[in-house]
């Protein structure tokens, strides 16, 4: 199931929000709405959380994090972190990285498995992020954007990437992370997709100015609605085509 | 609404009176108003220069507004062009907006012969009246545009009015004989609402509905009915047809009655179809049979079913039936003509090169194993049997949404959502407990670990170990080699130099901003006004002689003054009583100091008066040891003396006034300071 929504007006709603399979972070709004559609999907399953990073409201952008574990950039205040700490279950590991590259979000693109991320990022930071989501680690880039964090989006069963990304480092980057993946765009055309999609393995959560065919491609790719990708990809092979070209 | 059909929006046009009003108004506001004949003749002249030119440029602005609004033809869309040149001919337009051109030109030719009058209009009268035949000129060339101004008005009434037809997106044409049922089914597969009425030319102009068909936006045009004539005996509302129908790369869907219905045979429809056919080419054609709830395909009588035969004889064109009466069909009318449409032109665009730039786009990368490890997804079984939420249900979960609304209703103040409710504590009471950041002066959150004195123990342990065991310990001097020295030697006498250069720089920016000691306040050390002699050439043996002297004199008082103060000192234990005789005793030997030099100058100067008239030296020369400098003192001078030596004056304070209240200036009607006499 995909559901478009936005953040008070803004649709890359990945900046203000942050999506793993254990777990969901929104950002503290003027209103509820925002997390309230979030709350309509989740409720029950799993905790969604209403949190700052560093008193700042992007925190989808300052985060990484999977079913395991979350990763948090070092202005993230005491309090933050016990708040944060109180409101997950015991099982996902909560750890601040003392990183240059601090807005973890754009430079980590995880699943529960596997992680790209920023070429230029700490050994040390590496190591963490190895321990505290337990996946494996590869330096990559998306389409060669270095931010591979906002220039992708990931779940166990698929992934969406830059629009950009050609057809041969499609198949490196699927054979690394060992989903299938797809090159598309949300939000109307936006290449952004870190920024305009949250996604997990049963829900995904997209803009509001993403068009149907954009949401059918989201679906599609990651099983959201049961089905195969390739098969739904090759019915709308036509559709998008038309689309495109 | 910014553009309509891909014409950009266009201002509307005054009528030729309301054009003048807007345009001798606007002159009116714009440029002074008041002048007076006792003015300077050139400034009357200005005045009214001004206000014609002003006229002028408003009409060129204006009519230039509406020149380049209006879309040339020849630069739009063929399908747009046409329509409009089907709709508005062509001729007539480009002679209205040519007209138009004509007029600025026309009266931009007369701003400037009057403007060539008014230079040589010597009095306001005749200057006001040059300008009032220039404005009338304008006016009367603007009157003349009556028509052309009419009939562009009422164009762009009728552009603005167009539907939105964008003529590069995938299109379903629908075309056929009046009455068939072509706006009834239009109707049906979108939310357009045309008309239908039970007559013909009920439609009469071109109308667009949108559908989702495929995850894609489809244009369904709806045209006027078309008769069987040949094109030049068509008319305006059938031509809009015939026009979208050459120049849209379209799916086209030719409605057919058999139950002539509508008024004209089957052999008739099909010959419609045979004399329209050439402009179906290279598009997808759909033969729709509409109104099949009263005759059926397979119900046609055989000469009937031969005219149609002949239409179906060309494979390229698909027959459906449909009713839109019972909507039979009428899905598969859709989906029909979509698919073919789709097919057409995902075929074309896999020819072109731009395919090559979706390639990625519509390619699944499917992973190859690189190892044995299994990657589940991992979905929580409460998703599986969790309730989808709905809206609309009464008894769906309750948000905090619904707790916002529900508080900002009954005007309890402003919602703020709790986020410790759903905190995951040991125990529940723990939720709301105080916790204060700091402690003592210490950060409570760094004592969140209860371990951490240990740890931090441990470690200290650890660093003394290794400090003990001279692991942190290095000799400096094995380290430094040749080598390093040289560089550091270097890098030091960089410094210096860096140093000495900044250290002048800010000496120069110093001075600058803050007031300088004038040099005859300035206390100059005997040894320093000596160097700077020596320097400049001058022997200051004399002075220091004089400068030796005098400190003779000075270095007894103070021996004496001190032998003094001993002595007082031992003689009485009580120093303030004593005070006052000593500051008196100090400056009498000062005054007899100072009396002693004036008189021995004086008595210098009494002896080099009275030993010549002539002067001893040149006294030009004076100050001065060499002739270079008294080179370069003479080239200052006359360097400074340029300004006053060219404007004839013998310094910045030569100044002459002539007359202070001259007559012609004050005696007269006018009142004291309205004129500059400069």
């Amino acid at each position: 199931m995909a559901v478009r929504t936005q953040f008070e007006n803004s649709t890359d709603i990945g900046v203000f929000s942050k999506l793993t399979n254990s777990y969901c972070l929104t950002a503290l709004a003027s209103s509820t709405n925002f997390y309230s559609v979030f709350e309509s999907e989740l409720a029950d399953v799993i905790p969604i959380v209403h949190t700052t990073i560093g008193g700042t409201r992007i925190v989808g952008r300052l985060t990484a994090g999977n079913r395991h574990g979350l990763l948090v950039p070092s202005t993230t205040t005491d309090q933050e972190l016990q708040h944060l700490r109180n409101s997950l279950p015991p099982s996902v590991a909560i750890q601040r990285i003392e990183e240059r590259l601090s807005a973890l979000g754009n430079v980590i693109a995880c699943n529960d498995y596997v992680a790209l991320v920023h070429p230029d990022i700490d050994r040390e930071t590496e190591e963490i992020i190895a321990d505290t989501l337990k996946v494996e680690v590869f330096r990559q880039t998306v389409a060669s954007n270095v931010l591979v964090g906002s220039y992708c989006a990931l779940s166990n069963q698929g992934g969406l990437v830059h629009p950009k990304t050609s057809r041969s480092e499609l198949d490196e980057l699927s054979s690394l992370l060992q989903v299938p993946l797809v090159a598309g765009t949300v939000n109307r055309g936006s290449e952004v997709i870190g920024a305009g999609l949250v996604v997990n393995d049963w829900c995904a959560f997209t803009g509001l100015d993403t068009t149907a065919t954009e949401i059918s491609v989201i679906e599609a790719t990651f099983r959201l609605q049961g089905q195969t990708s390739a098969a739904v990809i090759n019915e709308m092979r036509d559709s998008l085509i038309d689309h495109y070209a | 609404m910014s553009s309509v059909a891909g014409l950009q929006r266009i201002a509307p046009v005054p009528t030729s009176a309301d054009f003048i009003d807007i345009v001798l108004n606007a002159t009116m506001r714009k440029t002074p108003t008041v002048i007076h004949k006792n003015f300077k003749i050139s400034r009357i002249r200005n005045f009214y220069m001004r206000k014609v030119k002003f006229t002028q440029d408003t009409f060129d602005e204006k009519l230039g507004k509406i020149i380049s609004e209006f879309p040339v033809l020849d630069n739009l869309h063929p399908f747009l062009s046409s329509l409009l040149n089907v709709l508005y001919d062509k001729n007539h337009y480009k002679l209205a907006l040519g007209q138009i051109n004509t007029a600025r030109h026309l009266i931009s030719q007369v701003s400037k012969d009057y403007n060539r009058l008014l230079k040589f209009g010597d009095s306001l009268y005749r200057c006001k009246q040059l300008k009032k035949a220039a404005l009338g000129r304008m006016a009367t060339i603007m009157r003349r545009q009556k028509d052309p101004l009419a009939y562009l008005e009422q164009v762009r009434q009728h552009i603005s009015r167009l539907p939105a037809i964008d003529p590069n997106t995938r299109t379903l044409l629908i075309c056929g004989y009046p009455n068939v049922g072509k706006s009834s089914f239009v109707n049906k597969i979108t939310r357009a609402d045309v008309d239908v009425q039970p007559y013909a030319f009920t439609t009469k102009s071109l109308f667009v509905g949108h559908m989702d068909y495929k995850y894609l936006r489809w244009q369904v045009i709806d045209t006027p009915g078309v008769l069987d004539h040949p094109l030049e005996e068509m008319n305006t509302i059938e031509m809009q047809s015939i026009t979208a129908l050459a120049h849209l790369r379209s799916a086209v869907l030719y409605f057919m009655d058999l139950s002539e219905q509508c008024g004209y045979t089957i052999e008739a429809q099909c010959k419609l179809f045979h004399s329209i056919k050439p402009l179906f080419t290279n598009k997808p054609t759909i033969l729709v049979i509409n109104k099949i709830d009263i005759v059926r395909l397979s119900d046609l009588s055989p000469e009937n079913r031969a005219y149609v035969d002949t239409i179906l004889s060309d494979k390229s064109v698909t027959v459906v039936e449909a009713s839109t009466y019972s909507e039979e069909g009428v899905m598969d009318v859709r989906n029909v003509s979509c698919d073919a449409l789709l097919a057409h032109r995902v075929e074309q665009k896999l020819k072109g090169n731009r395919i090559e730039l979706v390639a990625n786009k519509i390619h699944v990368a499917v992973p190859q194993k690189r190892d044995d490890v299994e990657r589940k997804p991992f979905i929580p079984d409460s998703v599986k049997d969790r309730v989808k939420y709905d809206k609309e249900d009464p008894n769906r979960r309750r948000l905090q949404r619904d707790e916002e609304q529900e508080m900002e209703l009954s005007g309890m103040g402003i919602y703020s959502a709790d986020t410790k409710k759903d905190y995951i504590l040991a125990v529940d009471e723990w939720k709301y407990d105080k916790i204060p950041e700091f402690l003592n002066g210490k950060n409570i959150a760094d004592f969140i670990d209860p371990d951490i004195a240990e740890k931090l123990d441990a470690l200290e342990r650890e660093e003394e170990a290794l400090e003990a065991q001279g692991f942190y310990d290095s000799d400096e001097s094995e380290m430094i080699d040749s080598d390093e020295e040289e560089y550091r030697d270097a890098a030091k006498q960089i410094e210096k130099k860096k140093a000495s250069i900044k250290k002048i720089s800010q000496e120069k920016n110093h001075l600058q901003n803050r007031p300088i000691i004038p040099r005859k306040k300035r206390h100059v050390t005997l040894s320093e006004f000596t160097t700077g002699m020596r320097k400049s050439g001058h022997d200051p043996l004399v002075l220091e002689k004089r400068a030796a002297r005098m400190m003779e004199g000075k270095k007894e008082a103070w021996e004496a003054a001190e032998a003094r103060d001993a002595a007082e000192a031992g003689a009485s234990g009580d120093m303030d009583i004593d005070m006052d005789g000593e500051p008196s005793s100090a400056s009498v030997s000062g005054k007899s100091r100072k009396s002693g030099k004036p008189i021995r100058t004086k008595s210098g100067m009494t002896v080099s008066v009275s030993s010549s008239r002539q002067p001893r030296s040149n006294r030009q020369m004076a100050g001065l040891a060499t002739v270079g400098q008294s080179d370069k003192a003479n080239e200052l001078r006359d360097f400074a003396q340029r300004l006053p030596n060219r404007l004839a004056k013998a310094s910045e304070s030569d100044r002459h006034v002539p007359i202070t209240r001259p007559k012609w200036m004050l005696a007269g009607k006018r009142k004291g300071g309205k004129t500059d006499r400069r």
